[in-house]
């Protein structure tokens, strides 16, 4: 139920894949794509969901072409990608899932983050409190997880709303 | 009684280390290493010891490892974790920030189930996430998870807090009430749940014992460590020998108390409502 499926075009780029991702460490396996999407001769690769930020990276480090990556358990579903915020103030958080990211609205700086469960977590915080949103690095790009997926979407409306509130110019 | 509290550190290719770290200001010694309290594990750790310390206990132990999320320190945690549980023999076991992976938490589960007798245990972060999605939570005694994680548990198939259904998350933190719900149909999980939020909600066997809202500090969801802290106080209280309810109750009650002892804005620092602890605990427990 874990599992995530890296689906390609073509035989070749899975083999690719499967060296590249071993060489790395991921626990994966190499299996059938679901039946709606098997088009005859076919191949995909099975991993941790939990590491699909690390497994996205690595192929894309070693420009390993694929055509999708799914849920294996439910084909359609994509991650939660909506943003809610709470407004304090001169303050704001935004959240997703259970990934939260509190800014300062008026120079933009990254108060604090809370919530999530995997490992990366802490180390987003340690990477990312106290710098400016629009200066910080997307979660996506420092991350592994899911979690950092998560934040990586707060993050991004968070920058969204900082451009958008009209400071962005005077203080940057 | 003999606690143990295990979970990752945020620092790459940390070694493993099992011990009671000692306190150097805002920081942990652990062995020779100095690391500092913020978020995570290590918050969670801080709060159980000075819980414990206020009440006369013997000090938790701490078992942790380096993961910066790609998750060769949590595949360690989870085998360690397993084979040293018998000697070190804890009473309560707290588990907390690791890389959910199924096959790894199914077999803990597993062994956790074999041993007699079994320690309480408390499951949050990402040990939660683990048990939850191998449907083995039922191992546990206690999760403690916030209005997005609850959204998480009430969907059955969902195995991380990013793939919960859209219509789950839309209510979240609106209407707890109905994920407590739509929990009880779900398969594997913990008796007991501590819903850490706005609200406060204990929960057994699907229904709510406690609401807590007092103190309300608004100020407390965007601070990271919060829920650390309040699962760290809940172990320290069980440690205790306090019955599960009445832990998961004063938790709840000591940790918004530290929290508002310590003026909180969006930008305070968890390890400043952690020294605030032992006052709260005076306050709640009329010590």
């Amino acid at each position: 139920m874990e599992r995530g499926l890296i689906v390609f075009n073509h035989v070749k780029e899975a083999f690719k894949a499967e060296k590249v991702l071993k060489a790395s460490g991921f626990q994966i396996e190499l299996t059938i794509p679901p039946k709606d999407m098997v088009k005859g001769c076919d191949l995909a690769i099975s991993f941790n969901l939990n590491e699909r930020l690390a497994v996205e990276r690595a192929l894309m480090e070693n420009g390993v072409q694929y055509s999708d990556i799914v849920d294996v358990v439910k084909v359609s579903t994509k991650p939660l990608d909506i943003v809610k915020k709470v407004d304090y103030g001169d303050t704001i958080m935004f959240r997703c899932g259970s990934m939260k990211i509190t800014i300062d609205k008026r120079d933009g700086i990254i108060l604090n983050i809370s919530g999530g469960g995997c490992p990366d977590v802490p180390y987003l915080f340690l990477q990312l409190v106290g710098k400016k949103i629009f200066e910080a690095k997307n979660p996506t790009s420092i991350g592994y997880s899911l979690c950092a997926y998560s934040l990586g979407k707060a993050f991004e409306e968070a920058l969204k709303f900082y451009e958008n509130s009209g400071r962005w110019n005077s203080s940057s | 009684m003999k606690t143990l509290v295990a979970g990752t550190v945020p620092v790459d290719k940390f070694p493993y280390y099992v011990g009671t770290p000692s306190f150097e200001g805002k920081n942990l010694v652990l062995g020779q290493k100095v690391l500092p309290i913020g978020m995570g594990t290590l918050s969670l750790y801080s709060a159980t010891y000075l819980t414990i310390a206020h009440l006369k206990g013997e000090p938790p132990t701490l078992m942790t490892v380096g993961d910066v999320g790609k998750a060769d320190g949590s595949r360690i945690l989870y085998q360690k974790i397993a084979e040293e549980i018998e000697e070190l023999k804890p009473n309560v076991l707290t588990l907390h920030y690791v890389m959910p992976i199924i096959t790894l938490v199914r077999a803990l589960a597993l062994k956790l189930q074999k041993i007699n007798p079994k320690p309480i245990v408390v499951a949050d972060a990402g040990f939660m996430y683990a048990f939850k999605a191998s449907k083995m939570g039922h191992v546990c005694n206690i999760f403690t998870p916030d209005p997005g994680e609850m959204a998480f548990l009430a969907d059955k198939d969902a195995v991380h807090p990013a793939y919960i259904e859209r219509h789950l998350f839309e209510i979240d933190s609106t209407s707890v009430e109905s994920l407590i719900e739509k929990v009880k149909d779900v398969e594997g999980l913990p008796k007991m749940l501590v819903v850490k939020g706005a609200i406060d909600y204990i929960v057994l066997d699907g229904k709510i014992l406690f609401k807590i809202d007092d103190p309300m500090v608004p100020y407390l969801e965007p601070i990271g460590g919060t829920g650390d802290t309040l699962t760290g106080i809940l172990t320290g209280l069980i440690a205790h020998g306090l019955p599960l309810e009445k832990a998961a109750y004063y938790a709840c009650k000591i940790n918004r108390i530290a929290g508002q002892l310590s003026n909180p804005t969006p930008k305070t620092r968890v390890n400043e409502i952690i020294s605030n602890i032992p006052k709260a605990i005076d306050l709640v427990l009329k010590i």
